[in-house]
């Protein structure tokens, strides 16, 4: 396959990046397929619509039509927020993100799109990252978008005291560098591809570069860029969003969305839209597929995304201090019957090591082999001949397939002496200790990545790192794979990262569930995304 | 009384506010610094002495100052008051089901003692109350949303309260207690038309309706409005079930989110509004039942003696004693 590369062009009009070359070679050889290809290149500042004409794809515009209906009643938890960027939360971004913006979007199908940023150029050795601003975006109070707004955020998310989790994703930050009043550069201490990608994690919106000045609490002074603005934000009952007028982009299809808090039974939100009281609903479990299936006048929505639970040990506690214990306990763990029997087999198998088929970096290992006796022997060694008694945390916190999964681990563990004890405890009190507990379930949402879930989870002191885990070695590894912009050289070095990992048996990572969703038939544009990051404004009601 | 609510509070005092350190944890998060917590429990007077700090609690409580909701971030009494409100709805109306449905099948089914009537009613209403909410709110929700499609499958009274909206929660209620008041009814009427007046009025050609109405039901219902005045509590606080399933916005939605974020405040505060309920309702339940019978209000007044004989004459060593 011949490809015109003069095709391309930057999102800045300047000139393509080096690499993006190589990656050309690659496509024409058919050693990379094309989502790989224009992931990558939509990083290095490629604009994607003139990629996808270049492989000869027809892009598709989102369609701008409003819908006859105007208000769009979704079902998800409203949640206390104050500020966006310490949000725990995916649901709580959802409500947020109708109105606050980020510098770059992630579509659904993980390709970087310009958002507030309307270009980036990295330099070659991907130190030095150049942005540029949409102009013509203004705040709901009136004011102008700018560089000041960034350069506020930013430097809140890597101040030493920051609680939240940007400090340590955007840890290589070194200096951010306003070069005019829509123009900024990232200088970073070491190379990192991604940064784009990574701009769109549900913690980074833009928020007014006077939003601590005026009290700091998004829900009582809502101002945003965004297609909608705040009504009404009542905690465990109700949010209200309505059109904005003067919104830079095409005005949302509808003119009111009504998020409504059902509590956390599923069995009552399908019930909802059973009965046509809700339009969307946030999630839908595995308990509930078989029913939402018959309805009539529902559409299921199913996604196949990079989310997962681990059943991680921290190595800081008895008897997890003792890497037989934790090999133990992988060698009895069977991750097939885990999602045979708890997820009735709908998904992918795991391999222990958090990094996803479905993510472009993701290298194979050899599969993890169950081996009851060799779990038995590692006890011995460890010095736990009778058995070992243990007891793992777990909060179902995405539903019930969460215990579920644990008790096939406890019927697997009982096989080779490790006596399980499951602590259920509710899904709100699980967040509060899901650091602390020396054994806990936890559920990971999706990443684009399997550099930024390492990033994030197993990095030396990292602010979401659960299991404590440290290993310089391992940081090593990381840092290489992230300054790698070709995807199969990436994936070698992730390679190690994930051995490295794996053969210190922090977890098991025993699957990755399927992820469902459903919705009335009446509504139009909306699709699953892996993060379960909604764009309400491209959905309308028919 | 005073005294049960005295005891209570004590209690629901010394179970969530004696670990101080967990209280402060709760209200500051768990990102708070130990320095941190021990300087807001040295401002909110922590350290004073036990009784001090419950007689302060009391206090506040009694004065409407019911503290912050560490979840909702708003103030408790404010949240309180509507959903107290809502709940209150819900079991006006399931009250307004139950209690004219109960009485009359009770006293149907125990005019007539072993007629096919009674019989019926009586299978009727141990198979319904044998039904646990939870279930009877699943069948229920299976056949009327998901299969007929006939009514909304939650409560959240977002478009204000429409009838449609309280069909289920009312109809898993009123299935699970009617059962319950209409049997006690039953015996309690069965016992009173056996009574030897029943038979004198019988003899003296009343008709069956003048001694129902007229002297047997009066008497009967004693029982019956202790059970349903103890509804109350229990329609308060159980119908958590059947408020999470319908999403209902009421008090037990309120109490079960506050439970399961261990919201202090909010426990403390629901609980408290618990015991008043209970309280006030058997209050009620005692002036309904002196209404009902007068010789309760004159036992109360010179001692049992007057009652004392109309029970004694029935007393088997009196029959042998000739009277």
């Amino acid at each position: 396959m011949r490809l015109n590369r003069r095709m391309l062009r930057p999102l800045d009009g300047g000139r393509l990046h080096p690499a993006v070359d190589a990656l050309v070679d690659q496509m024409e050889q058919g050693e990379i397929d094309r989502r790989a290809f224009l992931r990558t290149v939509s990083w290095l500042g490629v604009s994607v619509p003139s990629a996808t004409a270049m492989l000869g794809l027809s892009a598709c515009a989102p369609a701008t039509t409003v819908g006859a209906k105007d208000r769009l009643r979704f079902v998800c938890a409203v949640q206390q927020i104050t500020d966006p960027a310490l949000t725990t939360w995916v649901e709580a971004s959802n409500l947020y993100r109708n109105c606050l913006e980020y510098l770059t979007e992630v579509d659904a199908d993980n390709i970087t799109r310009p958002y507030l940023a309307e270009s980036w150029t990295p330099s070659e050795d991907l130190r030095t990252w150049r942005f540029r601003l949409r102009p013509g975006v203004r705040w709901s109070n009136g004011d102008v978008f700018n560089v000041d707004d960034v350069a506020f955020n930013v430097r809140r998310w890597l101040d030493p005291n920051s609680q939240s989790v940007n400090r340590t994703s955007f840890a290589a930050i070194r200096d951010f560098e306003r070069l005019d009043d829509y123009g900024f550069a990232l200088h970073l201490s070491r190379p990192v591809c991604s940064l784009p990608e990574q701009l769109y994690a549900f913690t980074c919106p833009m928020l007014h570069r006077r939003f601590e000045e005026e009290g700091g609490d998004w829900p009582k002074n809502p101002v945003g860029t965004g297609p909608f603005s705040l009504v009404d934000y009542r905690v465990g009952l109700s949010a209200k969003f309505r059109r904005r007028d003067g919104y830079w982009g095409p005005p949302a299809r509808v003119q009111e969305i009504d998020y409504v808090d059902l509590g956390p039974d599923v069995a009552t939100h399908v019930a909802a839209l059973a009965a046509g009281q809700v339009d969307v609903l946030y999630r839908v479990t595995i308990a509930e597929i078989d029913l939402v299936r018959r309805l009539p006048h529902v559409r299921l929505l199913t996604s196949q995304a990079a989310q997962t639970v681990v059943m991680r040990m921290q190595p800081a506690h008895k008897p997890f201090d003792d890497l037989r214990v934790r090999q133990a306990v992988l060698a009895a763990a069977d991750n097939a019957a885990m999602l045979r029997f708890a997820y009735r087999g709908l998904g992918v198998l795991g391999e222990n090591t958090h990094v996803a088929p479905v993510q472009p970096d993701y290298a194979a290992l050899p599969p993890p082999q169950r081996d009851v006796a060799r779990a038995r022997r590692l006890l011995i060694e460890a010095g736990y001949p009778e058995g070992l008694d243990l007891t793992l945390t777990l909060g179902n916190t995405q539903g019930r397939w969460e215990q579920d999964t644990a008790q096939v681990l406890q019927q697997n563990c009982a096989e080779a002496g490790i006596r399980i004890k499951l602590n259920v405890i509710p899904p709100a009190e699980y967040w509060s200790v899901w650091d602390k507990t020396p054994f806990g379930l936890t559920y990971w949402s999706h990443r684009p990545l399997g550099v930024m879930v390492y990033d994030l989870a197993y990095r030396t002191g990292s602010v979401w790192n659960e299991s404590k885990f440290a290993d310089p070695a391992f940081d090593q590894a990381l840092d290489a794979a992230l300054a790698v912009i070709d995807p199969r050289a990436r994936a070698l070095e992730m390679k190690r990262a994930e051995a490295l990992l794996r053969d210190q048996a922090i977890f098991v990572q025993p699957y990755w569930p399927q992820k469902f969703t459903a919705v009335s038939e009446h509504v139009i544009g909306h699709r699953a995304h892996p993060s379960d990051y909604f764009r309400m404004d491209r959905v309308g009601l028919a | 009384m005073a005294l049960t609510m005295a005891a209570v509070s004590l209690l629901v005092f010394l179970v969530l506010e004696l670990n101080v350190e967990g209280v402060a944890t709760k209200v500051l998060g768990q990102f708070s610094t130990a320095g941190q917590r021990h300087a807001w429990l040295l401002q909110h007077g922590y350290f004073d002495p036990l009784p001090l700090r419950y007689g302060r609690w009391v206090l506040d409580f009694v004065t409407g100052r019911w503290g912050l909701s560490t979840y909702y971030h708003a103030d408790v009494l404010q949240l309180v008051t509507p959903r107290l409100a809502a709940s209150g709805l819900l079991m006006g109306v399931a009250l307004l089901v139950i209690v004219p449905l109960a009485l009359g099948l009770g006293v149907l089914a125990g005019m007539r003692e072993g007629s096919p009537l009674d019989r019926g009613v009586s299978v009727l209403a141990i198979v319904t109350t044998s039904f646990p909410e939870f279930a009877t709110a699943v069948f229920l929700s299976a056949i009327f949303v998901f299969w007929l499609g006939w009514l909304p499958g939650v409560s959240t009274l977002a478009g204000g309260a429409t009838l449609k909206e309280f069909v289920l929660p009312v109809a898993v209620l009123a299935l699970s207690s009617t059962g319950y008041i209409a049997r006690m009814t039953r015996a309690s009427m069965a016992e009173a038309m056996g009574q030897p007046y029943v038979r004198t009025a019988l003899l003296k050609g009343a008709s069956l309706r003048r001694i129902v109405f007229g002297h047997a039901l009066r008497n009967a219902l004693g029982a019956p409005v202790t059970v349903i005045m103890l509804q109350i509590p229990w329609l308060l606080s159980g119908v958590i079930v059947v408020e999470v399933f319908f999403a209902y916005p009421g008090f037990g939605t309120l109490l079960y989110q506050a439970a399961v974020n261990s919201d202090v405040y909010l426990i403390e505060a629901c609980a408290m509004v618990g015991v008043i309920a209970v309280v006030a309702s058997q209050v009620l339940s005692d002036l309904i039942n002196a209404w009902l019978d007068p010789r309760l209000l004159a036992a109360a007044r010179h001692g049992p003696v007057v009652a004392a004989p109309a029970v004694d004459l029935s007393a088997p060593e009196r029959r042998v004693a000739g009277l």
